[in-house]
């Protein structure tokens, strides 16, 4: 057992004028995750602190904060890999905040609606599925893991600068279908992100790649779509 | 596979933009080098430091190498090397005002300031390649 010391952000606007830090010492397992170490917070210490969670399993996406300065999500992280007894989390930066870790996803959303993230296709349905070689599915292979935690978009100073720019997840969504090849709407997505607040404030920080859970290449799946823009190919 | 295109994806500022920077960098270091070259084959290996032969590879204008050692500036005094002067200062003029411009969007938001900045910055980049041309032409 380690003894942690965890230092948590906290801000209710109904009753905070401003954030604060709350700090809990703990044991925990290094194979603890942090998200155990929150639940044991909220379990045991203080039932107010609030946070989002469900899956615990790294696949819905609801708990992506920042630990120790950097976006993770809090049920992938273990004591472990932090390498420190001193454990600091915070809600992820650019989205306002609601309540100690849960800022509002509104403005994320909007952005990753604004890229048209569905399937477009308006020829007559064919008697069977539509079918897609191993090549042509492997193309959007790595952007089809995003699971939507926000950890890239919010680890995006561009982003922090102007929340208009629709950011890396929504790029990476609009990936995901540009370059699928049963996919007929590529070219009004390509229309959208050929835009001031679109692709090009994408600055090539790597931010973003260093932050997906999922490990997903944005910074390259950026890149790609930036090219189809230009060369008008999807190859 | 079959090879997939895409019509319709329309040109704006930031586009153009986008790809100026790469191109024009990519041309910078073209008229660098070619200014190094033809000042190396023009005696510059022998009659010059290093701090004249980079002033000369960036704007090889003879007014401004005058107090330099450098003995013989025929080479350098015609048409040709004007324009490559003038393609230098444009390239690089231009290349910088655009990354001034890029700071501003990043960071002024939408208010009046990004506006009275984008216009400062757009009569900047007039003026400074205005008097570069005319020195260049003049000299």
């Amino acid at each position: 057992m380690k003894k942690i010391t965890l230092k948590l952000f906290r801000y209710n606007p109904e009753m905070d004028k401003k954030p604060y830090y709350d700090t809990f010492k703990l044991e925990a397992e290094p194979t603890d995750r942090v998200l155990d170490l929150m639940e044991k917070v909220k379990g045991y210490e203080d039932g107010t602190l609030s946070f989002r969670r469900s899956c615990a399993h790294g696949v819905c996406g609801s708990c992506a904060m920042r630990i120790n300065g950097q976006n993770m999500l809090a049920c992938k992280t273990l004591v472990q890999d932090l390498k420190t007894n001193k454990i600091t989390v915070e809600p992820i930066l650019g989205l306002p905040v609601l309540k100690d870790m849960i800022v509002d996803m509104e403005p994320f959303f909007i952005n990753y609606k604004s890229v048209m993230p569905y399937f477009v296709n308006n020829s007559p349905e064919p008697s069977q599925e539509r079918l897609q070689s191993i090549e042509e599915q492997e193309r959007f292979d790595d952007t089809a893991k995003c699971i939507l935690c926000g950890a890239c978009t919010t680890s995006c100073p561009s982003f922090w600068s102007n929340d208009e720019y629709v950011g890396p997840a929504a790029i990476v969504n609009a990936h995901r279908f540009i370059f699928d090849s049963r996919d007929e709407g590529a070219a009004e997505r390509l229309q959208i992100l050929n835009d001031q607040f679109g692709v090009y404030r994408c600055r090539t920080i790597f931010n973003c790649t260093v932050a997906c859970p999922r490990e997903i290449e944005i910074t390259k799946a950026i890149g790609e779509v930036k090219k189809a823009i230009v060369t008008g190919s999807l190859d | 596979m079959t090879s997939r295109k895409v019509a319709k994806r329309g040109f704006n500022l930031d586009y153009i933009m986008w790809l100026f920077m790469r191109l024009s960098a990519l041309a910078l270091y073209a008229v660098g080098l070619t200014g190094l070259t033809a000042a190396l084959v023009m005696g510059a290996r022998t009659q010059t430091d290093i701090s004249t032969l980079i002033r000369w590879v960036f704007f090889p204008n003879p007014m401004h190498v005058f107090s330099s050692d450098i003995v013989n500036l025929d080479g350098f005094i015609n048409s040709f090397w004007q324009i490559m002067q003038i393609t230098a200062v444009f390239f690089g003029v231009t290349h910088g005002m655009n990354g001034l411009r890029i700071v501003v969007e990043d960071f002024m938001g939408s208010t009046i300031w990004r506006t009275l900045w984008r216009g400062f910055i757009f009569f900047l980049w007039i003026f400074i390649l205005l008097v570069a041309i005319y020195v260049v032409l003049a000299s």
